[in-house]
Formats: structure tokens, sequence, C-alpha cells
């Protein structure tokens, strides 16, 4: 029962799919396709400019924009693969039996806590399958819709902070490598898990990740990653390359989370122990 | 005074329901069954179109005239409207027949929601608008 909303969503999509094209379907806006692409925009200091709103070319259960894959990669008929790869194949012994112990009644994201990383591999994501990024001169902003996150990268220079605590997000700071944003986050609580929707994936505070961003034009953003967490794993992970679209409006929305609400339905779900036999 | 009683419950199940939830965005199977899909077929009696997730209210009879409220879980109302959802889309009165996955409380009249269809073959996913891929 580890099957999260997302993977659901997108079944049902597909599922609803097939019975609205039998049945007619209920006035869909179509999916609005993605600005025209130009050449990458820059700053008055010469670097890129990555700000925008940015996606994978729909919603979770949306219909991705022509060209796109969509929020988890569309296959015919609206199929979808497996779930985004995970780093749990590298865990360590102790981590691996620990992980046999969890499951989705565990996922921090019942209590409302994001993930340090993101459910698609796309830390700006979080949870969820949208996020923007705001960029000054001396800082990159990255807004996260699900949750309602950020993260404030300087790029100024100065070093990580040693005056906060292990945070949910980790504490960032950014370096230009060219054309390409550095981003080096460490400080994590052990607290989160790097994906939701009941996929177990807890780290440890030692969780080190390095992402470069790289805008290759006006519409299209590509994000490298590498997750290191020695007190858990036993080599680095190298998160696959992610493709991002400018998506076609310029705000995210509200998302939050109030996991209070829901505490009778789980206490619920838990005498059953989650309907596992 | 039957009738007095009746309209109690209704109230406090909608009431329940209305201060009830919206999970987070995790793992529905957590507090819904995939083994127990529900069909109901009904009156729109609300929409909350409200973060995290949204909700369906409908008033469903049996065959023996007798009347419970159902809710069903939806999408996030920004993935929602993104998807071309808009908020009177469905109002109260439009008959639709729901398919869904039970609450794992089966004490509860809840579901999340798979698929609305309305009386002239509208059809709605767990994030509104569907259409053919």
């Amino acid at each position: 029962m580890k099957r999260a909303l997302i993977i659901t969503a997108l079944v049902l999509a597909s599922a609803v799919s097939l019975a609205a094209a039998q049945r007619g379907a209920a006035g869909a806006a179509p999916a609005a396709a993605a600005p025209a692409k130009g050449p990458v925009p820059r700053m008055a200091d010469g670097h890129p400019d990555l700000s925008g709103v940015w996606w994978r070319g729909s919603d979770v259960g949306g219909r991705p924009a022509p060209g796109t894959p969509g929020a988890l990669g569309a296959g015919p008929r609206g199929q979808q693969g497996p779930p985004p790869p995970s780093y749990t194949d590298l865990y360590q012994l102790a981590a691996k039996e620990q992980f046999k112990k969890l499951g989705d009644k565990d996922d921090p994201t019942l209590k409302c806590i994001p993930t340090s990383f993101g459910t698609l591999n796309v830390s700006m994501f979080g949870v969820g399958a949208v996020g923007q990024i705001v960029q000054t001169p001396k800082q990159v902003v990255l807004l996260t819709e699900t949750f309602h996150s950020f993260k404030i990268i300087p790029t100024d220079g100065r070093p990580h902070r040693d005056d906060v605590p292990p945070a949910w997000r980790g504490d960032s700071v950014g370096r230009w490598d060219g054309d390409t944003l550095v981003v080096d986050t460490k400080n994590f609580s052990d607290v989160p898990w790097m994906f939701a929707e009941g996929r177990v994936s807890f780290h440890s505070d030692a969780l080190h990740i390095v992402e470069r961003y790289r805008r290759v034009d006006s519409n299209t953003l590509e994000i490298e990653a590498t997750v290191e967490d020695p007190k858990v794993l036993t080599a680095p992970w190298t998160v696959p390359k992610q493709t991002l679209y400018l998506a076609p409006f310029d705000q995210i929305m509200e998302l939050n989370c109030s996991g209070f609400e829901t505490q009778s339905l789980m206490d619920a779900a838990a005498k059953e122990n989650y309907g596992k036999k | 005074m039957k009738r007095k009683i009746f309209g109690v419950v209704v109230t406090a199940i909608v009431l329940l329901a209305v201060t009830m939830p919206a999970l987070a965005h995790h793992s529905f199977t957590a507090a819904f069954d995939p083994e127990k899909p529900i069909t109901v077929k009904g009156v729109i009696t609300k929409v909350r179109l409200e973060n995290p997730h949204s909700w369906f209210f409908l008033e469903v009879k049996d065959a023996n005239g007798k009347v419970e409220t159902w809710a069903f879980e939806a999408g996030t109302p920004s993935g929602m409207i993104r998807n071309g959802y808009k908020p009177d889309l469905i109002k109260a009165g439009t008959e639709v027949t729901i398919k869904g996955l039970r609450a794992r409380d089966a004490s509860q009249t809840m579901g999340m929601l798979q698929q609305l269809v309305t009386a002239d073959g509208k059809v709605y996913g767990l994030f509104g608008p569907q259409e053919a891929r």
C-alpha cells in the first residue's frame, strides 16, 4: 500500500481520460502551450535570469502542455511509468533494516512536514509539482507552492550560516559556475523524508545536496543534483537530470497543509493497520 | 420528531465532513481503501474549493428513500483551477454520479473522488475537468 497520491492521481487521470473520450469531456480548458522559445534572459550583471514559474508541463493529474512530459511523464493515453527514481537502493545495512519497518503511516508529510528534497526529484517542487524562482543580483529565491516553503540562496560569496539549527529544507548558498547556478545545501534536520506520498526515504543530519541549475533557453531549465549522506548511504546518489518548462502563468498559488483535521480519519485508518493484513 | 433527528444527524455529518479534512499532500491510501471502490448517485449540496484539498458533498437517496450525506475529497484547488475548474462549475442541485474509494473508517460516509459524471454526461476527475489525452 505504498501507492501515492501522485501515482494514484495519474492512473485515475488516465482512466478518467478514457471515460471522457467515450462520454464527452467536461469542457476542460485546453492545456496551455509554453511561451514561445527565445534566448536565455539575463540580469544586468550578465548572469542568466532563472526567474519564472517552472513545472514539468502539467500539474499532477493535469493534461500535459504540448511538447512536455507532464508531472510524471506521460505515456500512451496518459499512462505513466514507475515512480521517480529514489536513492534507497544505496542504503547501508542498518538503514535497509529501518526501511523495512516504515511505511505510509510514518510519512512526515502526514504531519505537514515538507520534504527535504522533492517527490518528483526537484527540490523546488517539494511535495508538489510546481515552483517559482525569483532572482535578484545577490539572492536567488526558490518558492514552493505545496506546503508553502522557500529557499533563500545567497549568491554573494558568503559561506553557510553557522548560527541556525538544522532545518527541514536545509541551509543553502549559491555560486555561479559560468552560466550554471550551483546550489549547496546542508544542515538538514533528520526529521523530513526526501520524498512524500508515503515513499520511505529517510536520511540523516549529514545530508548534503548539490544542485546545478542551467537555463538552456527562455523556456527550459535543467537541474542536475548529487545527494550525499555518509551516515545512511553507501555512495553518493546522482539524481537523474530534470528538465523543467516555463509555465504559462507567472504566479504559484496557495497550497497549505493543515494535518490536524485529518486526525479522525487517520486514527480510523491506524486501527485497521492501514489496510495491511 | 424523526425528521428533526434525521436533520440533526445529517447536519452533524456535514459539519464533521466540513471541519474534517483535507489530507495533506500525502498518500491517499493511508486513509482511503483502494480495495473498496464505491459508486454513489445523488445531488450536489455543496462544493468546497479549498486548501489543501477540495471536497464535494452530495445527498444520496437509497431504495427506501433514506437520504445520506456523502463527502468526497478531490484535488488541490491550485491544480484544479489550472486544469480548467472554476468555482461555480458544479453547482448545488446538480445530479451526479461519483466513483471513488471509500474511507478506511467505514463509519463515515466519505471517500476519495475518482470520477464525477454529471447527468448530462460531463466527466470530471480528481483534478477537475478531464479530456482525452
